[in-house]
C-alpha cells in the first residue's frame, strides 16, 4: 500500500468519526401496541392494529414443528401443513385456490424445526372472504388421499431438485451432520427415503393431535377495527373444539467434541460449498444480544472479519458469513462460504485463521461502536409491515420473549461492553470442537479435506437423504 | 447476511410477475421532483413511519451497452463502485456506512445499474458525500481490480455455472437474440471476466456514470426540501457529460422456432421457453400482464392446474418479464418431475396457450387478474424500499413515475379480447426459443 493511500485512509477515518458523532442522537425503537387474550377453548389471540396500508396479515403458530417428526418419517409436520389447503370440508384444493387467488390473497403453511405456521394475507376489504379461506384450511382440512399422494411425490422431487444446487442443501447436510439423530438433525421437509413412508393415517393423526386451540397462537395485524375483529375471531375460532395437547419438548443437544468432516460428492461442481461450526444458542439465551453484536463483527455484515478476509482481501469468494440459528433448544452456529475447487484449502484455512484470531484478539472499541450503530440503524425496516409484525408477536409469544426484545434492544445493545464481548467469544465461538461439511467435487478436494479432521465421512449427493445415512 | 451485489439473471426463478401494480383510486402519494442543473432527476417520497431512508440511484447503463470482449463489464463496474474513490478509499465506503448504521447493495440488469443505500436519517449527509465522491472520483487500483475479478468469477460460479436454472437462462437469451446485445449474460462470459482491461473499465465509467444519465429516488423519513438542498450541495456541482451512445441494433423478427439442449449432471430436467415481446413502455404491457397472471399466477392459474395438479408432470411453472428499454422476451419456466420427458411439459403448455388464443378468458379470470394486481401494488408500496424501487422503475422504464398511478386505469381498460389478441400476437411457435436441460448421470458423463 502506498503512502498516498494511507493518508487517504486516515482522512476518511477522520470523516467517519465526524459522521458518527452526528448519528449518536439515536431514535428509540418501540414495539407497536398490541393486545393479547385467550379464548375459552384455549386459543391465544394477539391483535395489532396498524393503519396506512389496507391489508390484513394472519399468522398462526401451531406449537409443534418438524422436531416432533418420528424418526424415519421426516417431513410429517411439513406435509401436514402443506396439505391444509388441499381439500377442506367446504372446498376442494381447486376451489380453495380459486377463492384465494380471486381476492389476490396469499396463503402459506409450513413446518420449521420448532413450530408449524399457517399464514394468510389479504386486503382489508376482503376480510370476510380472507378469513373464510384461512380458517377453512386451519380448522377443516380433510386430507384427500389423492392430494396426499400428489404432495408426497412432489416433495420427493423437490428434494432431488434442491440437490442440483449445492447452496440450497448445504444447511440440510450441515444440520444432519452436526445433530445426528437429535430432532434438529432431521430435514424439516423430509427426504427421498422418509417421505414415501408417510401414510395418510399418520398425517391425520398428527393434525388431530397437534392442531388444537390450546396449542395454537393466532396473531392478526393490519388495518381493521379492533372490536369488530375481536367479534369476528370469536365467531370463527370460538367454535374450535378444545383438546389437550402434550407440549412438545426438545432436549438440548450437547456440543460436538473434537473435529469431524463430511464430504458430499457432487462430481460436476466447479466450486466447493462449505460450512463449519457447532451447536450454538437457544432463542432465549441470556447472551443473545451480546452474541448479535459480536457476530455482526465476525460474520454478520459486509465488512465483517470473515467477509473482509475471504472476499474483500483475497477474492476467494463472493461471500463469507457466520450465523446463529437460535431455536427453542440450542440451534446451529456456523461459518459459511464457497470458493472454486482450486482454492478450497486456502479459503477454509483462512476462515479458520479468522476464527482463531477473533478468539485471540477479540474486538476493538471501534468495531464494537460500529456494530452497535449498524444493528440499531438497520433494525427499523424489520418492523415496518403488518406481515412482519404478525410474525414477530407470534414468535415472541412462542419463545417466551416480551416486547422488551424490541423496546429495550437499543439499551441492551449499548450495554454490551468489551468484557462481555470477550466472554461471549470464548464461550460461543468454538476453536477446537468443529464440524465441517463440504459439498464439492470429491476427486479434486478430498486430499485437501483430509487435514481438517481425523474422523471423516463421505456421501454421494444423489444418494437418498442427508445425514445420518439410512440404516 | 446480505448477499451483496447481485445481478438479475437469476431472478427468472422468482414467481413474482414483475413491476406491474395496480393502485386503487385515491391511493396516490405525493412525490416531489427536481431536475438538477447537471441533468440528474431527483424524486422524493416522504414517509415518517420509520426513522429510515431508502435511496436508489438508477444509472441507465447495463449489459446492453457492452460488446464482445467486454461482456459483464457493467456488472463488474457495479462492484468497483464500492472499491474506493478519492475521499473514501478502498474499503472505506462500506466501513463508514456501516459504522453509521447504513447498509448498501446494488444490482445490474441488461438495461440499468442500480445502487441502493438503506440508512437511519442521521446518516443523510454522509450518504450524499459518499455518492458524490464515487460518481466523480472513482479510483482504479490494479490490486482491487484483480481481487474483484475473482469475486465476480465466484458469483458467476454460484449463480450460473453451478445452478441449472441460471445456466439454462443464459443459453436461452444467447439463442433468443442473434443481433441485439440482450444476447449476452449480465454477469459476462467467464473468459471476458478474466480479460477486461483497465482502459475498458475507464472508458465504461466515463460513458455511463454521468449525472445526466442517472435518476435518484429517495423514500422515507426525509423532507423534499432537505434532499434538494443536499443534492444542490453534493451532486449538482458534478459536471454533466455525454450519455452512452444509443443502442441502434434492432433484433430482427424471429422466423421459426429455435431449440437448444444442455446436457449435464442433474437429477431433474428443466425447460425454459422465451417469446419475443415489445419493450416495457409498449401499450400491450398491461394486456400481457393480465394474460400472464391468468396463465401462471397462483395455484388456480391455468398452467398450474394443468401441469402440476391435473397432469402431475411438473413441480412448478411460472413466467417472468424484466423491465426493458428494448424489445424483450417473456420467459416461461417449467420444472418437470424426475423422469418426465420435458417435451411433455412443453406440449401441455402449448395446448394451454392455444386455448388462450382460441377463446377469450372468463369474466372471473379477468376480475381475478385485476384483483391480484391491486394486492401486488400494496405489497410493493408498503415499505420505503419497495416504493423507492417502484418509483424509480416507472420513471426510468416508462418515462414518468406518474405512470405508476395510471396503472389502475390501464389495467381497467384491458378487455378479454385484448388478452386474446396478445396471446395470438406473441405466443406463436415461430416466435419462441426452447431451452431444455437433459440430466446426464455420472455413468454417461462425457458422452454427447
Amino acid at each position: 500500500m502506498s503512502h498516498a493511500r494511507l493518508r487517504l485512509n486516515v482522512l476518511a477515518a477522520a470523516m467517519a468519526t465526524l459522521f458518527l458523532i452526528s448519528s449518536v442522537a439515536a431514535q428509540t425503537l418501540h414495539m407497536a401496541p398490541h393486545e393479547k387474550y385467550v379464548l375459552k377453548n384455549g386459543l391465544t389471540v394477539l391483535l395489532l392494529e396498524k393503519h396506512g396500508v389496507p391489508m390484513i396479515n394472519v399468522f398462526a403458530i401451531v406449537k409443534t414443528g418438524a422436531a416432533a417428526d418420528p424418526a424415519g418419517q421426516s417431513g410429517l409436520a411439513s406435509v401436514t401443513a402443506g396439505l391444509l389447503r388441499k381439500g377442506t370440508k367446504a372446498r376442494t384444493a381447486q376451489q380453495f385456490a380459486a377463492d384465494l387467488d380471486y381476492i389476490g390473497g396469499e396463503f402459506d403453511a409450513e413446518a420449521g424445526a420448532d413450530f408449524s405456521s399457517v399464514s394468510a394475507e389479504f386486503l382489508s376489504k376482503d376480510l370476510e372472504r380472507g378469513f373464510a379461506v384461512f380458517s377453512d384450511a386451519l380448522l377443516h382440512p380433510t386430507f384427500p388421499q389423492e392430494e396426499v399422494d400428489k404432495l408426497l411425490a412432489q416433495s420427493v422431487d423437490a428434494v432431488r431438485g434442491a440437490k442440483d444446487d449445492p447452496q440450497q442443501v448445504l444447511g440440510l447436510y450441515y444440520d444432519g451432520y452436526l445433530y445426528g439423530t437429535h430432532p434438529y438433525g432431521r430435514p424439516a421437509g423430509g427426504d427421498e427415503a422418509s417421505l414415501p413412508r408417510i401414510k395418510r393415517d399418520t398425517i391425520v393423526k398428527f393434525y388431530e393431535t397437534n392442531y388444537a386451540p390450546g396449542n395454537t397462537l393466532l396473531a392478526v395485524a393490519g388495518e381493521f377495527n379492533g372490536p369488530e375483529m375481536r367479534k369476528k375471531l370469536e365467531e370463527i375460532f370460538g367454535a374450535w373444539p378444545a383438546r389437550a395437547v402434550a407440549p412438545a419438548a426438545i432436549a438440548a443437544a450437547p456440543a460436538v467434541q473434537g473435529k469431524r468432516l463430511l464430504l458430499v460428492n457432487k462430481d460436476d461442481a466447479t466450486q466447493t460449498y462449505f460450512a463449519m461450526g457447532n451447536v450454538g444458542i437457544a432463542r432465549n439465551d441470556p447472551d443473545r444480544v451480546a452474541i448479535r453484536v459480536v457476530n455482526t463483527i465476525f460474520g454478520g455484515r459486509f465488512t465483517s472479519e470473515l467477509n473482509e478476509a475471504l472476499r474483500v482481501e483475497s477474492g476467494y469468494t463472493y461471500g463469507a458469513s457466520s450465523f446463529f440459528d437460535a431455536r427453542k433448544a440450542p440451534g446451529p452456529f456456523g461459518i459459511h462460504s464457497f470458493t472454486k475447487n482450486e482454492t478450497t484449502g486456502p479459503a477454509i484455512d483462512l476462515a479458520l485463521q479468522v476464527l482463531q484470531k477473533f478468539r485471540k484478539d477479540g474486538v476493538t472499541d471501534e468495531q464494537l461502536k460500529s456494530a452497535k450503530s449498524y444493528i440499531k440503524g438497520q433494525f427499523p425496516p424489520n418492523i415496518e409491515t403488518s406481515k412482519q409484525l404478525a410474525q414477530i408477536i407470534a414468535a415472541y409469544e412462542f419463545y417466551g420473549l416480551g416486547d422488551d426484545e424490541i423496546n429495550q434492544l437499543e439499551a441492551r445493545v449499548d450495554a454490551v461492553t468489551p468484557e462481555m464481548a470477550k466472554a461471549v467469544i470464548q464461550k460461543h465461538f468454538p476453536a477446537e470442537n468443529l464440524v465441517f461439511v463440504l459439498i464439492g467435487k470429491a476427486s479434486a478436494i478430498s486430499g485437501v479435506a483430509e487435514k481438517y479432521a481425523e474422523k471423516r465421512d463421505a456421501k454421494e449427493i444423489a444418494a437418498p437423504g442427508f445425514w445420518p445415512p439410512e440404516k | 447476511m446480505n448477499r451483496i451485489r447481485w445481478f438479475c439473471a437469476a431472478t427468472f426463478l422468482v414467481l413474482c410477475l414483475g413491476v406491474v401494480a395496480l393502485p386503487a383510486r385515491g391511493q396516490e402519494f405525493p412525490v416531489a421532483t427536481k431536475t438538477l442543473k447537471n441533468g440528474m432527476k431527483v424524486l422524493v417520497q416522504t414517509d415518517h413511519s420509520i426513522p429510515n431512508v431508502a435511496l436508489y440511484i438508477f444509472y441507465k447503463i447495463g449489459s446492453r451497452n457492452e460488446g464482445p470482449g467486454t461482456t459483464g463489464i457493467s456488472h463488474f463496474f457495479e462492484h468497483m463502485m464500492f472499491n474506493g474513490a478519492k475521499k473514501y478509499g478502498p474499503g472505506e465506503l462500506d466501513k463508514v456506512m456501516e459504522a453509521n448504521g447504513g447498509a448498501n447493495n446494488a444490482y445490474t440488469t441488461r438495461d440499468v445499474t442500480v445502487y441502493q443505500d438503506w440508512f437511519p436519517r442521521s446518516a443523510l449527509p454522509l450518504i450524499y458525500d459518499i455518492e458524490a465522491d464515487r460518481i466523480q472520483n472513482l479510483s482504479f487500483d490494479p490490486a482491487k481490480i484483480k481481487s474483484e475479478r475473482e469475486v465476480v468469477a465466484s458469483e458467476r460460479r454460484l449463480r450460473t455455472d453451478n445452478d441449472n436454472g441460471g445456466l439454462l437462462d443464459e443459453q436461452l437469451w444467447a439463442t433468443s437474440y442473434i443481433a441485439h446485445p440482450y444476447q449476452w449474460p449480465v454477469v459476462g462470459w467467464m473468459s471476458d471476466i478474466e480479460h477486461w482491461t483497465m482502459e475498458q473499465l475507464k472508458h465504461h465509467f466515463e460513458m455511463g456514470y454521468a449525472p445526466n444519465n442517472a435518476t435518484m429516488v429517495v423514500a422515507g423519513d426525509v423532507s423534499a426540501e432537505e434532499i434538494f438542498a443536499l443534492c444542490e450541495k453534493y451532486i449538482e456541482p458534478i459536471p454533466s457529460h455525454p450519455s452512452p451512445p444509443p443502442v441502434t441494433t434492432v433484433e430482427p423478427e424471429q422466423l421459426g422456432e429455435r431449440r437448444l439442449v444442455v446436457r449435464k449432471a442433474a437429477q431433474l430436467p428443466l425447460v425454459l421457453v422465451g417469446y419475443h415481446i415489445p419493450q416495457s413502455n409498449n401499450p400491450d404491457y398491461y394486456a400481457l400482464n393480465v394474460l400472464r397472471t391468468v396463465l401462471f399466477q397462483g395455484e388456480s392459474s391455468r398452467m398450474y392446474q394443468r401441469l402440476v395438479d391435473k397432469d402431475q408432470i411438473a413441480l412448478d411453472v411460472s413466467s417472468s418479464v424484466e423491465p426493458a428499454f428494448d424489445p424483450n422476451i417473456v420467459e416461461v419456466v417449467a420444472q418437470p418431475k424426475q423422469g418426465i420427458d420435458p417435451e411433455k411439459c412443453e406440449k401441455a403448455m402449448y395446448e394451454e396457450l392455444e386455448r388462450a388464443k382460441n377463446a377469450v378468458i372468463s369474466d372471473t379470470e379477468l376480475e381475478k387478474a385485476k384483483n391480484i394486481r391491486l394486492a401486488e401494488f400494496y405489497r410493493e408500496m408498503r415499505t420505503i424500499n419497495g416504493r423507492a424501487n417502484t418509483i424509480g422503475t416507472y420513471e426510468v422504464f416508462f418515462g414518468d413515475y406518474r405512470k405508476l398511478f395510471d396503472a389502475a386505469k390501464n389495467y381497467s381498460a384491458v378487455t378479454k379480447e385484448d388478452v386474446q389478441r396478445v396471446a395470438k400476437t406473441y405466443f406463436g411457435a415461430n416466435n419462441r426459443t426452447v431451452a431444455t436441460l437433459i440430466p446426464e448421470n455420472s455413468e454417461g458423463k462425457g458422452k454427447p
